[in-house]
């Protein structure tokens, strides 16, 4: 088996410089770093690895990092006017070039998890199609509809070990609580995000400057908080376990900060626009701008990271969402929400949040890899051979974004036309 | 000079252009109350493109374009295919196809009219999209406060009702600021949004209101059909938020103007008295409206003609 060899990499967490070898699908050749297990690779420190004469895999990472490849737990897949196999291709492509090896997919119309045979052709077309590992999130209710609950020991069977419908918010709390009771002794966790939908229905901005000059309609905070509070009182009095997806207020933090200091068992994300962008970045009715929940104020942005830090958050997710480009010219109440980021979503985290020091690359190692596995992914620990892969990133290169440069094949994104800082090798072998 | 194509929000026009517009208003408004014609569109085709009711808006448009010897066409849009399901883009392809020059395009969805400037070359004017803006109800609105006032420099003027519904309140706004008059906002804490929004200072009912000593209450329409739940208590609304008879004897005595964009809901707004106002400035509104409007369409400069 051909091993590659690289020399004076930095181990991105603490700074060490290591040499590497790497021995694709050898299971024997597992290293650990700092408590990480990692697939197919041997850690040496810096020049006391010996390469055979005659290697011709040979890599100088000076100034490069290496650090264990990303895990999203939150994407969509699915690309309008694409066929599914495509779509699965596309955006594996998507994952690999954004420094993601595996990611939770979310249930979305073309993809509804709720059935052993969708599930079926789905995994084939991962294992067929795609560059990067995809776990599929089962649905909570059939058909995404809220009424009634998916066939929970079916998709269990599957290996689904989260369930969502796809970001809606839950409208038949007692089917909800009735699902969890049921599903949580089949030891699945409920992925869902905070709202009220009789206070945001019909609603696309957060209220403030932007939507008053743009004369939109207003989602309140307070729908977030509310239905953080709910789903968490929920989860446990039923006794499941609860993940809450794509946190956006500085009060939805405080509540899950709250709920953890009471011991109860959730986890949360926060979405990377969600950390970084604003209500005021929309300006005049830049559609790529439009998110379920929408970009809130700075204040927002800096409760989040300070969650993130301090271990409310677990995790930072993509909430990658393709959009076909005609549906993102209408109007924006008509626009559907959502952006795409998996393409540069390890460059865009480097420089918007790494390289401005708002945290640190342990912490986006811990947000953006070990705790999403450990949530939603398969088992890292010890006693689990696999381990995660490697990326080497370089922080020197920049480039210019186009429509070219992004393998999910769609544009819906503000990134278009933008410099980015870094570039991702994956896989190393 | 190069003029704008598009007239889309009072934000987007430079001084010049406002004050360019407000004094071509009353070159226009002696053609038109002379009943005279101008030949400066002839030749040029004008679309109105409502997507909303409106019958004053659209008829103060059409004449003022035909005041102007354009050809004008109503596109009529509860007839058309657009209530198929027709995308607005598809609906312009279809009608640049026409060689229109202008569009006057209305729609209930906020900001549709700089999607519709973007996707064509012909001059798009924003005659209201859902509560963002409605420019020529500004234009208007300040030449009659021009023509009452002289200068708006100083001049105090509280916009009273549903602002958080109104694109009138948000241009109107803009625009008397511009010109130099201070704006407050009155209404109830669900229909007007938060000083930290909009800017705007906020009174909570008429005693602030009064002690402030506006020279302008501009009453807003009470927009029923864009409350998709109820968001005040009806019964309550003339007598916490209206003109009545008594409020109106105290305006009458700061010799304060009444305005309104219409049409007026009586006893909702204003008491019937309030119609008869000396200061009742609704009428003037309507009259300057042709003027304002054929000042904008002989502003603006479409692509088309530079081909």
């Amino acid at each position: 088996m051909t091993s590659t060899y690289i020399l004076n990499a930095t181990w991105a967490p603490t700074g060490e410089v290591f040499d590497l070898r790497l021995t694709p699908g050898s299971s024997h050749c597992v290293a650990e770093l700092g408590g990480i297990t990692i697939r197919d690779a041997k850690v040496y420190p810096s020049g006391k690895m010996s390469i055979p004469t005659g290697a011709t895999r040979v890599i100088d990472a000076t100034g490069k990092l290496f650090l264990p490849a990303l895990f999203d737990m939150h994407a969509k897949v699915e690309i309008a006017g694409r066929s599914k196999r495509e779509s699965v291709s596309r955006t594996g492509q998507a994952a690999i070039q954004g420094g993601v090896w595996g990611m939770l997919v979310m249930p979305t119309a073309g993809f509804v998890f709720d059935n052993a045979a969708t599930l079926d052709s789905f995994q084939d077309a991962v294992s067929q199609r795609s560059a990067a590992e995809m776990f599929p999130a089962g649905c909570i209710s059939l058909g995404m509809e809220g009424t009634q609950q998916a066939p929970y020991n079916t998709l269990a069977a599957r290996g689904v070990s989260i369930l969502s419908d796809g970001g809606a918010p839950p409208t038949d709390l007692l089917m909800l609580h009735r699902a969890m009771k049921y599903a949580a002794e089949l030891g699945l966790t409920f992925a869902i995000r905070g709202d009220v939908p009789a206070l945001s229905a019909g609603t696309c901005i957060h209220p403030g400057t932007t939507a008053y000059k743009l004369g939109l309609r207003s989602t309140p905070p307070c729908a977030e908080e509310i239905g953080i509070e709910t789903i968490i009182r929920l989860a446990q009095d039923a006794g499941a376990a609860l993940h809450i997806q794509t946190v956006s207020t500085a009060k939805g933090v405080e509540s899950i900060r709250r709920a953890k200091a009471a011991g109860c068992r959730i986890t949360a994300e926060v979405a990377l626009h969600h950390l970084i962008y604003t209500h005021e970045n929309i300006g005049d009715y830049d559609t790529n701008f439009k998110t379920v929940p929408p970009l809130r104020e700075q204040a927002d942005a800096d409760a989040l990271l300070a969650g993130l830090k301090d271990g409310t958050i677990d995790c930072i997710v993509s909430d990658h969402t393709p959009c076909p480009p005609f549906d993102k010219k209408q109007d924006f109440s008509t626009a559907p929400q959502g952006m795409t980021a998996l393409d540069y979503f390890l460059p865009q985290l480097y420089s918007k949040l790494v390289a401005t020091g708002k945290l640190t690359w342990e912490e986006l190692v811990r947000t953006c890899c070990l705790n999403p596995c450990r949530i939603a992914g398969p088992e890292i620990d010890e006693e689990e051979p696999d381990g995660i892969p490697l990326l080497l990133f370089d922080p020197q290169t920049t480039g210019t974004i186009s429509a070219a440069s992004l393998p999910s094949g769609t544009i819906n994104t503000p990134l278009l036309g933008q410099t980015i800082c870094g570039t991702v090798t994956l896989p190393l072998q | 000079m190069n003029t704008p194509k598009d007239l889309l929000t009072i934000e987007a026009l430079s001084d010049e252009d406002i004050h360019s517009i407000l004094d071509r208003t009353a070159e226009m408004k002696a053609i038109f109350t002379g009943r005279q014609n101008s030949n400066v569109l002839a030749g040029r085709s004008v679309l109105t493109l409502f997507y909303e009711p409106s019958t004053r808006t659209r008829s103060s448009f059409e004449l003022a374009a035909r005041k102007l010897s354009a050809d004008v066409t109503t596109f009529s849009v509860a007839t058309s295919s657009v209530v198929k399901g027709e995308s607005v883009h598809d609906t312009i392809d279809t009608l640049m196809s026409m060689h229109m020059d202008y569009i006057i395009v209305r729609h209930k969805n906020s900001g549709i009219p700089g999607v519709i400037a973007k996707h064509c070359k012909a001059s798009v004017i924003n005659a209201g999209d859902g509560a963002h803006a409605h420019p020529s109800q500004a234009f208007l609105d300040a030449f009659t406060l021009r023509e009452k006032f002289d200068s708006l420099a100083g001049k105090r003027i509280v916009i009273v009702g549903d602002i958080l519904h109104s694109r009138v309140a948000r241009s109107t706004s803009l625009m008397m600021q511009r010109l130099g008059a201070s704006v407050a906002y009155m209404g109830p804490g669900s229909l007007v949004p938060t000083t930290a929004h909009t800017g705007i200072p906020r009174f909570t009912d008429w005693d602030t209101v009064f002690e402030w000593h506006p020279d302008v209450v501009y009453l807003l329409r009470v927009q029923n059909e864009r409350m998709d739940s109820p968001f005040f208590p009806a019964a309550d609304y003339h007598q916490a938020f209206g003109v009545t008879e008594e409020r109106l004897l105290r305006l009458d005595a700061m010799d304060a103007c009444i305005m309104h964009p219409g049409p007026v809901n009586r006893g909702v707004e204003l008491c019937d008295a309030a119609m008869d106002y000396r200061n009742n400035l609704v009428c003037n509104q309507v009259e300057n409206g042709v003027a304002a409007r054929m000042s904008i369409l002989s502003y603006l400069h479409p692509s088309t003609l530079s081909l």
